[in-house]
């Protein structure tokens, strides 16, 4: 059985830890599972010119990156056999050391769990239609520069 | 007989403004020159032009009416 209607993918401000911890408890139910892999991705306190990062806002071109999100969610079904998917992304303001990005992939072995969330996270990465504005402690900010 | 454009990050910083409307220009590559004519900071700024929200590489007829997105380097995550 696999999911593969539109979901919701953009949260406002942080993914706690109690929503991913639900969200693993969701799937108890789902016995032919046998693996799950997930990508967290926590804001990094960089230093840039000798001021600290203290928190990102994201923004996007939200209409663009559901349409985007919903083909990489496809994409990744069609190459993997994945029982199911889960992705969520920040936006507006997450303060370093907490979580905004959050993807989950779960299968019967864990070769296609593994495998689909690198590639679902190589794949937002590069695609996604979003933009974090690093801001630092003084409140100045510079837009982030993604390392792919 | 307009397009309606939406800029993003250091984008919309350049430019004062995050969406708007201007009058009708009938391909990508005039309303670009347009718009750096009226912005000369965007010459050195990185951005891809996505129209109707699909990323186009060369120059395209517009049609009144269109969704014209400057989209700098994606950094989400």
């Amino acid at each position: 059985m696999s999911e593969k209607k539109v979901k919701k993918v953009f949260v406002d401000g942080p993914i706690s830890a109690q929503f991913i911890a639900d969200s693993i408890s969701k799937h108890s139910t789902k016995k032919e599972i046998g693996a799950h892999s997930i990508f967290l991705g926590q804001i990094r306190n960089d230093v840039i010119d000798n001021k600290e990062v203290a928190a990102i806002e994201y923004t996007s071109y939200e209409e663009m990156a559901n349409e985007k999100f919903y083909e990489i969610r496809e994409e990744a079904f069609s190459l993997y056999s994945l029982t199911c998917m889960h992705i969520y992304h920040s936006l507006g303001l997450v303060k370093t050391g907490e979580i905004s990005l959050f993807v989950f992939t779960s299968s019967v072995h864990r070769d296609d769990a593994i495998k689909a969330c690198e590639y679902i996270v190589n794949r937002i990465k590069k695609e996604a239609p979003v933009w974090g504005k690093e801001i630092f402690d003084n409140n100045e900010y510079i837009w982030k520069k993604s390392e792919v | 007989m307009e397009l309606e454009i939406l800029t993003f990050g250091q984008i919309s910083d350049i430019i004062g403004k995050s969406t708007f409307k201007i009058s009708y220009i009938n391909n990508t590559q005039d309303l670009i020159e347009n718009l750096t004519n009226e912005f000369p900071e965007l010459k050195n700024t990185r951005y891809i032009v996505a129209v109707n929200k699909h990323i186009v590489h060369q120059n395209i007829q517009l049609n009144p009416g269109d969704v014209v997105a400057l989209l700098p380097p994606f950094s989400g995550g």
